[in-house]
């Protein structure tokens, strides 16, 4: 019997105890992280394809400018080349995957979103005082929206 | 286009904010609520129970040894509450195995499951076994029914009551002790490192923070024993050592002198170095958190027990002994609620202010719900109720003890219940 | 007695480690049909993180505060009321008071409902206004980011091409990283019951779609590329090239990617 295993009762009670807990935790540990785990850094690495499988919700301008080439030609000379065709039109999307579905018309208010006269815009903007500026009048009276630097 | 009754609608159940916060603090509740105040608390006493046990075993105060199982079994009663805060807070407390399984290692949150699990087994369970178990082995042969069975179980099958046997208890029971004390200090210290390592807030981001935590747990721990010792003689109708009170605020007093010292360092040391945000902080202090840290945590938290117990301490002899078990008693019941409001201070001041240093939240509390007053009182209450039940078990004046079946100790037995 | 108890635990205990190391391949087996119950992800079309690396920088003196961006996330994403993973900022700085030998008055910010609906209301009349301006905010896709730190599962991460996301379906709701970052930018999502953030629209930029707030943005205050494959007259490089540009509060040292140009002092 060798003398290193003559150890009190108390002890080796407690060493098989303390083994069963440890190897509990591990087989339950093996069993239950996920896969994954670790791959890339301390995180699912599927993760990544979980939250790249959400569905984009605005189509993006080049969706539009497959089709409404006529359009994006006219926009890109003029000062709203920078707008997404989205921003002022809603989203496309139902639009992209059915055309037959045609997109709302626009309220004029969204022209006065931008153009509203604030001081705390930058003087870059062009921006007008709703009271000064031909009150009573629609925009489109005078304004193209898709070519801004036409004044008839 | 936004409906005008809407808006009016929202805007009233909107919280109400002083200058400006960012948008996502604007929230009804507070994130880390009173529950995460019950939480370190309750930690707090643990780790200070668990220190005044030790002085005995450790620094072999004999004065103490009335208290010795009392205040290792409130560190039971408290540390088996522990984690029900936490539970009820997390936003999926079917998750929280994932601590255990993938633990991210620069995260101090995540050594919670560890520390925890290492703290209750092989620290507070087994210094309590090897305490216990020349007892259970007796109790399970003379008591009758449930009981007997308990504590059959609680022997783990070891029947050996050799003297070799009985002296490995007693100095595994102080080696224990000894790594005990440090893992007590990690318990909760981690918490208040925690705190101190969120950079983001400068109200916890602070070096102090977990020496501060550790050191207002010692103080709370120790209140407690003394309260619940004070209690429980009260309960049973006999009185409480007198030589044993004095010796137990002595450290008290000592404790919360140390306490106060670096408490009052950081208050110092922010005040002078004036960093940024520190206009928000002082605003902070004096009039959002006025009743919670000025008049409960500092003045009769702080100063009035600091003040009682210094007196007990310097007039010792002058004061007759029912005025020193009063001020003993309502120091105690005082720096409890003066630590839970410290708690108070620190969780719920931090996130009483935005962390764009420009603007204020307030938040209600609610009554019922999932971070309501209710739940947290029923959180305080609930390790007094265990701790009852663990009393009755293992502290109950009526079980005999391996003293009464040593010859001679019979008679001193029968002298002591005849006193009672 | 003692002896016996010691020599019978003990090969208890060795026969114990070899009956699990002989059931090692039924363990595995096992493993696979639990964890396919855990797992809950479709494959990917052939996206590799490791080429690329996405920014978004922001230029101040470019927002026009309409906060199209804003409604364009929440649409985007379904963020909750009341929280936002990207919104603006007003800050509108006063004169200072006549004959005084201060350099402005006071500083007054707001983000009247994360400015989603511009900012219709003026605060303080445009006389006294010295100086005025939008700042867009958003995660600032720190390179030493203080919530994924602290996380203490694992659920959020810096991605291979620079993104910080949160794993939903692994995070405990804690609320350690929302505390954790000091640009208010995470919050809980009282829905799904963990924490939320801006994903710098990673379901789009996946797919060479842009994020919603820049593909909205009507003034090209937003700037988004891939530093590692840049387009031809790519913006984001034509944004590094001619700006001075700044991160917030680098004195944390979270090491802010998204770069700012056009702040001023005051701004947090």
């Amino acid at each position: 019997m060798p003398r290193f295993l003559k150890m009190p009762p108390q002890i080796v009670r407690l060493v098989l105890l303390t083994i069963a807990i440890v190897c509990l935790f591990f087989t339950a540990r093996y069993f239950l992280t996920p896969p994954s785990f670790g791959q890339y850094g301390h995180y699912r690495a599927n993760a990544l394809q979980d939250i790249a499988a959400q569905r984009p919700f605005w189509a993006g301008k080049a969706s539009c400018v497959e089709c409404h080439t006529d359009h994006a030609q006219k926009l890109a000379k003029g000062d709203h080349k920078g707008l997404s065709c989205e921003a002022c039109h809603g989203p496309g999307r139902q639009h992209v995957e059915n055309p037959a579905e045609k997109l709302p018309k626009l309220n004029v208010s969204l022209c006065l979103r931008c153009h509203e006269f604030s001081p705390s815009r930058p003087k870059w903007m062009h921006q007008i005082n709703v009271h000064n500026h031909y009150p009573g009048n629609v925009c489109t009276e005078c304004h193209v929206p898709h070519q801004p630097s036409e004044v008839p | 286009m936004m409906n005008a009754s809407l808006v009016t609608n929202v805007m009233e159940a909107l919280p109400q904010i002083q200058g400006y916060v960012y948008p996502n603090e604007q929230t009804l509740h507070p994130l880390w609520s009173v529950l995460i105040v019950v939480y370190p608390y309750i930690t707090g006493l643990v780790a200070g129970a668990f220190i005044m046990a030790s002085l005995v075993r450790v620094f072999q105060v004999k004065a103490l040894d009335p208290t010795y199982r009392l205040a290792l079994l409130t560190a039971l009663a408290f540390l088996l509450c522990a984690p029900l805060p936490l539970l009820f807070h997390l936003g999926h407390p079917e998750r929280c195995f994932e601590i255990m399984l993938t633990p991210h290692f620069s995260s101090p949150m995540a050594m919670f499951g560890f520390v925890y699990a290492w703290y209750l087994m092989a620290v507070l369970l087994l210094e309590l076994w090897f305490d216990y178990r020349r007892d259970f082995v007796q109790w399970s042969l003379t008591e009758p029914g449930y009981r007997g069975i308990i504590y059959r179980a609680f022997t783990l099958g070891v029947t050996d009551l050799s003297e070799p046997a009985l002296r490995l208890d007693a100095r595994m029971g102080r080696v224990i002790s000894i790594v005990g004390i440090p893992s007590a200090f990690l318990l909760h210290g981690y918490v208040g490192f925690i705190f101190g390592s969120i950079k983001a807030n400068p109200w916890w981001g602070n070096v102090l923070m977990p020496i501060i935590f550790i050191l207002s747990a010692i103080v709370s721990g120790m209140a407690l024993c003394v309260f619940v010792y004070m209690v429980l003689c009260w309960a049973r109708r006999i009185a409480a050592d007198i030589r044993c009170l004095d010796l137990m605020t002595t450290f008290l007093f000592y404790a919360l002198v140390l306490d106060v010292s670096i408490e009052g360092l950081d208050w110092m040391h922010r005040l002078y170095s004036a960093e940024e945000g520190i206009d928000v902080l002082r605003s902070l202090a004096s009039s959002k958190l006025f009743y919670t840290l000025l008049i409960g945590q500092a003045c009769l938290g702080t100063m009035i027990p600091f003040l009682l117990l210094g007196a007990t301490q310097l007039f010792r002899r002058r004061i007759k002994e029912l005025n020193r078990r009063r001020a003993y008693f309502s120091s105690a019941v005082l720096i409890l609620m003066g630590v839970l409001a410290m708690r108070w201070n620190v969780v719920i001041g931090g996130q009483l202010f935005s962390k764009s240093m420009r603007g204020f939240m307030s938040y209600k509390m609610e009554f019922a719900g999932s971070e309501g007053w209710l739940l947290s009182i029923a959180l305080l209450v609930l390790p007094f109720a265990i701790l009852i039940v663990l009393v009755r078990l293992f502290l109950a004046p009526e079980l005999p003890t391996i003293e009464n079946v040593v010859p001679g100790a019979k008679s001193r037995a029968k002298a002591q219940e005849a006193g009672h | 007695m003692s002896e016996q108890t010691t020599r019978r635990s003990v090969l208890k205990t060795l026969a114990g480690i070899a009956g699990g190391i002989l059931a090692m391949p039924a363990a595995q087996t096992c493993k696979a049909a639990v964890q396919n119950k855990l797992a809950n992800s479709p494959a990917p079309p052939g996206y590799d993180p490791f080429k690329h690396s996405w920014l978004i920088a922001l230029d101040v003196d470019r927002c026009i505060g309409c906060g199209r961006c804003v409604e364009a996330c929440i649409e985007e994403n379904n963020v909750p009321e009341s929280h936002f993973r990207t919104w603006i900022e007003r800050y509108v700085i006063t004169k200072p008071k006549a004959g005084s030998s201060e350099i402005r008055g006071e500083t007054i910010v707001d983000s009247p409902d994360g400015g989603r609906n511009g900012f219709p209301e003026e605060l303080v009349p445009k006389e006294d206004i010295l100086k005025s301006f939008f700042v867009p905010k958003l995660c600032n896709l720190c390179q030493s980011s203080p919530c994924s730190q602290v996380c203490p599962v694992g659920a959020t991460f810096q991605s291979p091409d620079g993104v910080v996301l949160v794993d939903k379906s692994y995070c405990i709701g804690c609320g350690f990283c929302v505390q954790a970052c000091p640009y208010g930018c995470r919050f809980i999502n009282p829905g799904t019951h963990t924490a939320d953030k801006c994903s710098l629209c990673y379901h789009r930029i996946t797919r060479g779609l842009k994020p919603a707030c820049v593909e909205l943005c009507p003034s090209q205050a937003r700037i988004f590329g891939d530093l590692k494959n840049p387009v031809p007259d790519d913006p984001l490089q034509r944004f590094f090239n001619n700006n001075k540009v700044e991160g917030l509060k680098r004195n944390l040292g979270t090491e802010p990617r998204v770069a700012y140009s056009g702040l001023d002092e005051e701004v947090r």
